[in-house]
C-alpha cells in the first residue's frame, strides 16, 4: 500500500509527527515567505542549489523577486490579493539571480500557463531528484502555493522538458474516460476504469482502487497493473496500515506523492517558524517529507514509488486510488492533478449511486413501515401489533428474529436468543448502549454472553421505545461464517529485521492469509439504522397515542359512574315508590273488602308477594352498585362478633329448627365492618336457606390464619350444588334452585363475592348435591404497619 | 295530656299520600294533619305565609316531610328549619323512598331527628307511620328548642324489611 503503518503499535504511530517533518522530499524545493511583506520566513535546504535562495537573505530582494521572473511575481501578487487558499503557476528560475542580485532585465517567457490545471506529463517521467541547475542556466518550475497561519508556502518542482508534450492528449483522453462511465455503471466498473486511467496517466505498474469499511478495514475493489507488482485485488488490509491521523491528513490533503521511497529527508530552515516558533504544519505540502515507518513499508511491500489519490465522498473518507512502482517514479503535478479529478469523479459517481441506492432502500422501508404501523394502529397494543404482523416486523431489517422486550415480558418472533438471554441483552444494552438505537454485526465481540447464541443473533439492531423502563424492539440477524483474505496476517507484528525496536517497524509480509470470520453477521445497512430510528418515533408516538385514549377513555368512564351513579340514585327513589303502592293498596284492599273468598285471597296475597319480591330486587340490586362506589373504611374487625350478630339476625329464619352451629376460633380479620358484616350474613343465611329440612341442619365456621391471608370457611349439610354449574353461583340473578323452592333474589352470593374482591381477597365454593356446600374466602392481611 | 298541634306531611306523591294518610288515620289521632304538596307550601306553613297567611298561630308537633319535591326538595325545606333559630326545636321526621346513604347523611347533617326509609312493605310502613304520629303527637311533651336527654328519637335510621 502506498501509506505509512505499522501494525506493531497504533498509539506510537499516532504520535509520529506526520504533519510536522521538519523536512521535505528533495525532488522540489520549499520556500515560506510572509503574506504581507512576502519577505522569506523558512526554506528547504535545497533551495539555495534550486533556486539561489538560502537565508539569511541579507540584502537580497523578496525571494519572489529575487527569482527572476515578473510574470510569476505577478502571479503570486495576483493571488495574494485575491482569497483562494490555493494556488498554482510556473516560474522560469535564473539561478545564480538571486544570489547576484540582478534583477531580471530579459524577463524570461514563460512557456506555462500560470494557473492553469492541467499540465501535460508523459508517464515515463525520469527519476526524482533533479541535480542543482548551472549556475546561470534557467530552469522552468511547477508552483504549487498555499497559505497557512505560519505564512505562504510555495513549493518548486523541476519541470521535465516532457511534460509539455502530451498537454494537448490529457484533456481528450479524460474525456473519454467519462464518456466510458455511465450513471448506471456499477462500483466494480467504475472503479476498475478509474484504475485503468490512472495507470494509463501515470504509468504507474500498478494502481489500486482501495475501499474502507466501517472499521477502517481495507479492501482492494478494483486493480489495472502490467504485472510487474503482484496482484493485490480482493485482498483486505488492516486499519492499522493506514492509522487514524494518516487518515484524516488524506481527507483534507488529497494527494500524496512520494517518487522514491530511498530519498534522502531535505531539512527546512529554520526548524521552527519565526511566526510561532512551533515546527512547520506541511499537512498542505505535496513534498512534505513522509514517515520513515512508511518507507520501510514500501521498500517490505518491493515498491519504490507511490502516489495515493483520496476518495472523499460527503466529507468522509471514503477510499484510496493508491499507486505503485517497483522503481522510482515522478509524476508531474498537472498528471497528479489530472489524476485527482478522476478521483473526485469516481467520489461523486460512488456518492451519487450510494445515495440513490439508499433512497431507494429508504422507500422500500418507509413502505414496510408505514404498512406496518397502519396494522399497529389497530392493534391493542404496538408489542401484540408486532407479534400480529411478524412478517413485516421481520422484514423491516431484512432480519430473521424479532423480540419485542417490555416490563410485562419478551415477545418474540422467527429466530431469537431464548427469553433469558435477551432479557441478560437487554440489561447489558441499558447499561452500555448510549443512544436510542444500537446496533451491531458482531454482538459477541462487544458482549461475550452472546458467543452462545451467534447463530441466530450475531447481527442486533435494537430501538429503546420508553424512556421509563426498559422497553426495546430489537432485530436479529444469524452470524454469517466469511472467509477473508488479507494482505499478511493482520495479528501478527513482525519486528524489523533491520532495526529491531528502535522505532515503529511496519510488517514485513503482504502474502495471501486467508481467515475465517466468525460470529459475524451482515452489517445493518445506514437505511436500516435510520428507519429504525424513525420506526421508533412512531413506536413512542403511537404508546403516547394510546395513553391519550386510555386517559380519555378514564374520564368517560368516570362520566358514565356519574350517570350510572344518578340512575341509580333515582332508580332508588322512583322504582320502589310503584311497588309499595301495590303493596300498599293491595293490603287496603283486603281490609276494606272485608268478605274475600279464599280465592281472591290468594290473588290479593299473590299480588303483595310479587311486589314485596320486586322491591326487594331493587334494594339488592342498589346495594350491589353501591358497594362499588363507596369506599373502604377499613379497620381489624372481630369476625367472632360479626358471626354472632350474623347468627341473632337469622333467628327468624331458623325459627321451628334445629340447627347445629360449630363456630371454630375465628381469627380478627382487617377489612370494612358493614361490608364484611354483609357478606358473612349473606354466607351464614344461603347457609341456613339451604338446610332447610335437614334435621339437624349443621352449619360450620371455621377461620385460620395463613401466610398473608385471613381465611374462613363456611360449611354445611344442606342441598349443596352440582360443580358443573360453580362457574354461575356467583353471577348476578344466577340461581341453580327453583325460586318456589328457595327464595332470594340471585344477588347475595354476588354481593359477597363482590365485597370479598374489593378487599383483595377471593372467594370459592365447593358443593355436591344433597351433600352440602362449603364457601371459603380469604381477605389479605394489612402491610405491616410501622 | 296529648299534644293538638297539627301534624305537618310535606308529599308530592298522590299516592303515598294517600296512603301515609290512611296509616295515620288507623292511629285516630286527634291531631290535625296539614298537607302541604311541595317544599314551598311545607315553609308557607312553617312561616304562615300565603295560602297559610291566616292560620292559628303555633308550630306544628311534627313534620313528616319527604325528600324528594317538587320546587324546594325536602333537605332544602329541612336546612330553612333547622337553620332558623326560632324554628329549630320543630322535630322533623325525613321521610323517603331512597336508600341513599349520601341523603341520610346529609338529612343528619343538617339536624334531621329521625329518618325513616319508607318500606316497601305496607305492613312495615303502617307501623312506622303510626309509631312516628302516636310519638310525636302523643307521646311527646313540646318541648321547644331542644330534644330531651332520654329522648328516644334520637336520630336513628329506620329501616324496613
Amino acid at each position: 500500500m502506498t501509506v505509512p503503518g505499522p501494525d506493531t503499535d497504533l498509539e506510537a504511530c499516532a504520535r509520529e509527527p506526520i504533519r510536522i517533518p521538519g523536512a521535505i522530499q528533495p525532488h522540489g524545493a520549499l520556500l515560506v515567505i510572509a503574506e504581507t511583506d512576502r519577505r522569506l520566513l523558512q526554506c528547504s535546504d535545497n533551495a539555495a542549489d534550486l533556486l539561489g535562495i538560502s537565508l539569511p537573505q541579507g540584502d537580497a530582494p523578496p525571494p519572489v523577486e529575487a527569482l527572476g521572473d515578473p510574470r510569476f511575481a505577478a502571479d503570486v501578487d495576483t493571488w495574494l490579493a485575491g482569497s483562494d487558499p490555493f494556488f498554482r503557476a510556473s516560474a522560469q528560475v535564473t539561478a545564480g539571480h538571486a544570489r547576484a542580485g540582478v534583477l531580471p532585465a530579459d524577463g524570461a517567457p514563460s512557456g506555462g500557463s500560470p494557473g492553469g490545471s492541467l499540465g501535460a506529463a508523459p508517464p515515463n517521467a525520469g527519476p526524482a531528484g533533479s541535480a542543482a541547475p548551472d549556475a546561470g542556466a534557467s530552469r522552468r518550475y511547477q508552483v504549487l502555493g498555499h497559505r497557512t497561519r505560519q505564512g505562504v508556502i510555495l513549493e518548486f518542482e523541476p519541470e521535465d522538458p516532457r511534460d509539455r508534450e502530451t498537454l494537448d492528449s490529457l484533456y481528450p483522453r479524460l474525456q473519454r474516460f467519462l464518456q466510458t462511465i455511465d450513471s448506471t455503471s456499477d462500483l466494480r466498473v467504475v472503479s476498475h476504469a478509474a484504475a485503468v486511467e490512472v495507470r494509463r496517466l501515470t504509468g504507474f505498474n500498478r494502481v489500486l482502487i482501495y475501499r474502507f469499511d466501517e472499521t477502517w478495514n481495507g479492501t482492494v475493489i478494483a486493480e489495472d497493473g502490467d504485472g510487474v507488482l503482484p496482484s493485490y485485488l480482493d485482498l483486505r488490509f488492516p486499519a492499522s496500515d493506514i492509522p487514524a491521523q494518516a487518515r484524516e491528513l488524506y481527507r483534507l490533503n488529497r494527494l500524496r506523492l512520494i517518487p522514491d521511497a530511498d530519498y534522502r529527508p531535505v531539512a527546512i530552515r529554520p526548524s521552527t517558524s519565526p511566526v510561532d516558533g512551533t515546527a512547520l504544519d506541511l499537512s498542505f505540502a505535496t513534498l512534505r517529507s513522509v514517515s520513515p515507518v512508511h518507507l520501510e513499508y514500501m521498500r517490505n511491500m518491493e515498491t519504490a514509488a507511490s502516489m495515493s489519490v483520496s476518495i472523499v465522498i460527503d466529507g468522509q473518507l471514503w477510499g484510496l486510488i493508491s499507486c505503485h512502482h517497483r522503481t522510482p517514479r515522478r509524476v508531474s503535478p498537472p498528471v497528479r492533478s489530472a489524476c485527482d479529478f478522476v478521483g473526485q469523479f469516481l467520489a461523486q459517481h460512488i456518492g451519487a449511486r450510494q445515495r440513490m441506492e439508499e433512497a431507494a432502500q429508504r422507500i422500500a422501508l418507509k413502505r414496510i413501515e408505514t404498512g406496518l404501523l397502519a396494522r399497529l394502529a389497530r392493534a391493542d397494543s404496538f408489542q401484540q401489533g408486532l407479534l400480529d404482523n411478524a412478517e413485516a416486523w421481520l422484514s423491516f431489517a431484512e432480519a430473521q428474529g424479532a423480540a419485542v422486550v417490555t416490563p410485562d415480558g419478551v415477545m418474540a418472533a422467527g429466530r431469537t436468543p431464548d427469553g433469558e438471554q435477551i432479557r441478560q441483552l437487554v440489561e447489558w444494552l441499558q447499561a452500555h448502549s448510549g443512544g436510542p438505537v444500537f446496533a451491531t454485526d458482531s454482538l459477541a465481540a462487544q458482549f461475550p454472553p452472546a458467543a452462545a447464541y451467534a447463530d441466530v443473533a450475531s447481527g442486533v439492531l435494537a430501538i429503546s421505545v420508553s424512556r421509563l423502563h426498559a422497553s426495546y424492539v430489537m432485530w436479529f440477524r444469524p452470524e454469517l461464517v466469511r472467509t477473508v483474505t488479507w494482505g499478511g496476517d493482520p495479528r501478527k507484528p513482525e519486528p524489523s529485521a533491520a532495526d529491531p525496536g528502535a522505532r515503529l517497524s511496519p510488517r514485513t509480509s503482504f502474502a495471501r492469509w486467508r481467515q475465517l470470520v466468525k460470529q459475524r453477521a451482515i452489517p445493518w445497512r445506514r437505511a436500516e439504522i435510520d428507519g429504525a430510528a424513525d420506526f421508533r418515533n412512531a413506536i413512542l408516538e403511537f404508546v403516547l397515542r394510546r395513553a391519550e385514549e386510555r386517559a380519555e377513555l378514564t374520564d368517560e368512564l368516570q362520566r358514565s359512574n356519574k350517570e350510572l351513579e344518578s340512575f341509580s340514585y333515582s332508580v332508588s327513589h322512583d322504582l320502589r315508590a310503584p311497588f309499595r303502592h301495590i303493596v300498599g293498596y293491595a293490603e287496603l284492599l283486603g281490609e276494606y273488602a272485608g268478605s274475600l273468598d279464599d280465592r281472591a285471597r290468594h290473588y290479593l296475597g299473590s299480588i303483595v308477594e310479587a311486589a314485596l319480591a320486586a322491591g326487594r330486587l331493587v334494594d339488592d340490586l342498589l346495594n350491589f352498585s353501591q358497594l362499588n362506589r363507596t369506599a373502604l373504611a377499613l379497620s381489624q374487625v372481630d369476625m367472632r362478633k360479626l358471626v354472632a350478630e350474623a347468627r341473632r339476625s337469622l333467628a327468624a329464619d331458623m325459627e321451628g329448627r334445629t340447627v347445629e352451629w360449630q363456630v371454630g376460633a375465628l381469627p380478627p380479620a382487617w377489612g370494612d365492618p358493614a361490608l364484611l358484616r354483609q357478606a358473612v350474613l349473606n354466607l351464614l343465611q344461603n347457609a341456613v336457606k339451604y338446610t332447610r329440612g335437614r334435621e339437624p341442619a349443621v352449619i360450620s365456621v371455621s377461620g385460620e390464619e395463613r401466610d398473608g391471608e385471613t381465611v374462613f370457611a363456611v360449611r354445611d349439610n344442606g342441598i349443596g350444588f352440582d360443580m358443573t354449574y360453580v362457574g354461575k353461583l356467583f353471577g348476578v340473578f344466577q340461581r341453580l334452585h327453583r325460586a318456589e323452592d328457595f327464595e332470594g333474589t340471585g344477588i347475595g352470593l354476588a354481593l359477597t363475592k363482590r365485597v370479598i374482591e374489593r378487599h383483595g381477597g377471593w372467594i370459592r365454593a365447593e358443593g355436591e348435591v344433597d351433600r352440602g356446600a362449603t364457601f371459603t374466602f380469604a381477605l389479605p392481611k394489612p402491610e405491616r404497619e410501622t | 295530656m296529648p299534644d293538638l298541634r297539627p301534624l305537618l306531611l310535606v308529599e308530592d306523591n298522590p299516592k303515598d299520600l294517600e296512603l301515609t294518610l290512611a296509616a295515620l288515620a288507623k292511629c285516630q289521632l286527634a291531631n290535625e294533619i296539614v298537607v302541604a304538596r311541595d317544599g314551598v307550601e311545607a315553609l308557607d306553613y312553617v312561616y304562615s305565609r300565603g295560602q297559610f297567611g291566616n292560620r292559628d298561630p303555633g308550630d306544628p308537633a311534627v313534620v313528616l316531610l319527604d325528600l324528594k319535591l317538587p320546587k324546594v326538595d325536602g333537605l332544602e325545606v329541612l336546612a330553612a328549619i333547622k337553620g332558623d333559630a326560632a324554628r329549630r326545636h320543630i322535630p322533623v321526621v325525613m321521610l323517603t323512598s331512597s336508600r341513599e346513604e349520601r341523603d341520610l347523611v346529609r338529612s343528619y347533617d343538617l339536624g334531621v331527628n329521625a329518618f325513616v326509609v319508607k318500606p316497601v312493605d305496607f305492613g312495615a310502613f303502617f307501623e312506622a307511620i303510626q309509631d312516628l304520629g302516636m310519638f310525636w303527637a302523643v307521646l311527646n311533651e313540646p318541648a321547644p328548642g331542644r330534644v330531651q336527654a332520654n329522648d328516644p328519637w334520637r336520630p336513628r335510621r329506620w329501616q324496613g324489611d
